[in-house]
């Protein structure tokens, strides 16, 4: 991101860009896409772009496993341990 | 607006003197071809050499009279009014003239003032419909053309010069030129302050850039205040994609590109603002809108009009073509200074956006500064791939609990619970299962199978945790909790350790105390990294666990 000029709007300058920066490439390293291209080139916008993608994916695949679990609960023991465990993943 | 005008004011008598210097060199520069297709351009397309400067003179004083007369005998119009043009650029002082000319000349007012004000009409007819005097607007492109050459003349003269000028020579579409132009013209009318004298010219500037905001037909305006006026409102006019109003919005941009930032454009804008504003009553309603889009377009194109303009300014006096190649090269600059600008900025409302949308996907994210954000961000993906991993492993475990899964798991699907957002002792309710496993059958490779591939674990880079032989002995020592681990891990290494690792993460990042459960606990500590040590750990924290339980 440049800081060509002071920005308002833009975080407090204790934020530097830098810091910025090392947050992305964070953020791109759990992202499974674009960890496997080069990183170098990757601009913050489309990371974050990823990154939101990602985090929506990942939300519908834990309401599925949510909905697989409440399943498999029903198919088993209400006391089982099982049960509780599956409650617990799912809470 | 008021700056300006007042700036305008002064400026106006410097300005005006120029022009008359310009009408010299435009002339000079301009070979008989240029004089004459000025003339032609102007409004009556009528190509006269210079002779007809010599008529422009006399005309000049007719002029004067002649407030807007537009409609006369277009060559002879045009020749007068180009050489009115010249006449008034040469003569500085002679704001009156100058000012009047455009009104005064006929054909020249009419191209002039029509492409200027009209300058839908005048810019598309061209050149050729420009000649005849009656359809003024058609003029427009005459001028147009002249305008190169004009606006060299008229610059000198002020405004209203350069609008005629701007008129013929510059093409409809080249607003740049235009702007050029405009830029020579409020140079000139800087210098020599030239036809802002004439407030009533002002006024009828003002009324026809009325017009050309309402019309589009900038050519009535008296030319020194048309073409201010006219630029204002050409730029209008341009707005509403008249080329004519181009030119006139090219000065007008010009002028205001000085406005925007240049000191000599500001004299023209100034003297654009106080024609505008002078009149203050007719054109009021026309200004505004004019001023608007001159504004838009000034701050689009005036910093281009300023870099040039200034740079221009001597180049301007040598010769037109010079002047507009030169002026094209700062323009350039400053127009990619400006492109660059533009760009950084979309770029940055591009990040910002999305760092809005990803803060609206992460739960309890009230952080307003990116860097935190990012930093819940990444802390949130981490715990959601976390959960999804353990959920997916519970999904396929629990067809397949055995005894000492069970240990093993509640502390994590505590832990797991708690990360995923209840936040709440939700661990507590969880508590009492520990030790309800019993004779779960082992995992099936098939279901550790499935578990493995169903969800990306793509980032885990916590070390992975030797897997641990499936080690009869050690489950035993263990208290069965290793079973499911080594089921696990024979299956799919990673899980294991994921599962050990799996309410850590959620811990962190919501910050909520540890589990409870001190197998959690533990869990958290041996996270790092070590796969066996962990891995023993864990088996001990279960242990741990389960005698605390």
């Amino acid at each position: 991101m440049s800081s060509r000029r002071p920005r308002q709007s833009a975080a407090p300058p204790r934020i530097t860009d830098d810091q910025i920066i090392e947050l992305v490439s964070k953020l791109r390293q759990l992202l499974p896409e674009i960890r496997h291209r080069r990183s170098d080139k990757v601009s913050a916008s489309k990371v974050l772009q990823e990154t939101c993608n990602y985090v929506r994916s990942l939300h519908r695949e834990v309401d599925d496993l949510s909905e697989r679990l409440s399943q498999l609960l029903a198919t088993i023991d209400a006391d089982s341990p099982e049960a509780a465990i599956i409650r617990s993943l799912i809470m | 607006m008021n700056h300006y005008v007042s700036d305008f004011e002064k400026d106006d008598d410097c300005a005006i003197p120029t022009s008359s210097t310009l009408t010299r060199s435009k002339r000079s520069i301009t070979s008989e071809d240029e004089i004459m297709e000025l003339l032609w351009q102007n409004g009556q397309v009528v190509v006269q050499s210079q002779t007809q400067m010599s008529l422009k003179k006399s005309q000049h004083h007719k002029y004067d009279n002649t407030v807007l007369p537009i409609e006369q005998s277009t060559p002879r119009e045009i020749r007068s009014s180009h050489e009115q043009q010249q006449h008034l650029l040469m003569q500085e002082d002679e704001m009156a003239p100058w000012l009047h000319y455009p009104l005064n000349d006929t054909n020249f007012d009419q191209d002039f003032c029509a492409d200027l004000l009209y300058p839908s009409t005048a810019c598309v007819t061209s050149t050729t419909t420009n000649t005849s005097a009656a359809p003024i607007r058609s003029t427009h492109n005459p001028e147009a053309r002249l305008h190169p050459a004009v606006s060299a003349a008229t610059a000198t003269a002020t405004a209203t010069n350069t609008a005629t000028a701007s008129r013929p020579p510059i093409p409809p579409t080249r607003r740049a030129e235009v702007v050029q132009n405009f830029a020579y013209f409020s140079r000139h009318r800087a210098r020599g302050g030239v036809s802002e004298s004439g407030p009533s010219n002002l006024k009828t500037v003002l009324k026809e850039s009325t017009v050309v905001d309402s019309s589009d037909t900038p050519a009535m305006v008296s030319e020194s205040r048309i073409s201010e006026a006219a630029f204002a409102r050409s730029t209008a006019g341009v707005s509403s994609g008249d080329n004519a109003c181009g030119i006139m919005s090219g000065a007008a941009v010009a002028g205001t590109s000085s406005r925007g930032g240049g000191s000599n454009n500001k004299d023209l804008i100034t003297c654009e603002m106080t024609v505008t504003s002078s009149p203050g009553g007719s054109s009021a309603s026309a200004e505004p809108p004019s001023q608007k889009l001159a504004t838009d377009d000034r701050k689009r194109k005036g910093r281009e009009d300023e870099t040039e303009y200034h740079s221009e300014d001597v180049e301007f006096e040598s010769t037109d073509a010079k002047r507009q190649l030169r002026g094209s090269t700062s323009m350039k600059r400053s127009r990619a200074a400006e492109v660059h600008n533009l760009s950084e900025r979309r770029r940055r409302d591009r990040i910002n956006e999305k760092m809005r949308a990803l803060q609206e996907l992460i739960p309890r994210c009230n952080k307003s500064d990116k860097a935190s954000m990012l930093d819940e961000a990444i802390e949130y993906l981490k715990s959601l791939q976390l959960q999804i991993q353990m959920m997916s492993m519970g999904c396929s475990m629990v067809p397949m609990m055995f005894p000492g899964i069970q240990q093993y798991m509640l502390p994590l699907g505590m832990g797991m619970g708690m990360g995923m957002g209840t936040e709440m002792g939700m661990n507590r309710p969880m508590m009492p299962f520990p030790n309800v496993l019993a004779g779960a059958p082992m995992p099936t490779p098939a279901a550790a199978a499935h578990l493995g591939p169903r969800f990306p674990n793509p980032t885990f880079h916590m070390p992975t945790i030797p897997t641990p032989a499936p080690d009869p002995s050690r489950i035993q020592a263990t208290n069965q909790s290793d079973p499911m681990l080594s089921a696990i891990s024979t299956q799919n290494p990673n899980l294991q350790h994921r599962v050990l690792n799996f309410s850590d993460p959620y811990q962190q990042y919501l910050g909520l105390q540890q589990t409870q459960t001190p197998v959690s606990q533990n869990q958290a500590k041996t996270r790092p990294i070590t796969s066996k040590p962990g891995t023993s750990q864990a088996a001990e924290n279960l242990d741990n666990h389960q005698s605390g339980t």
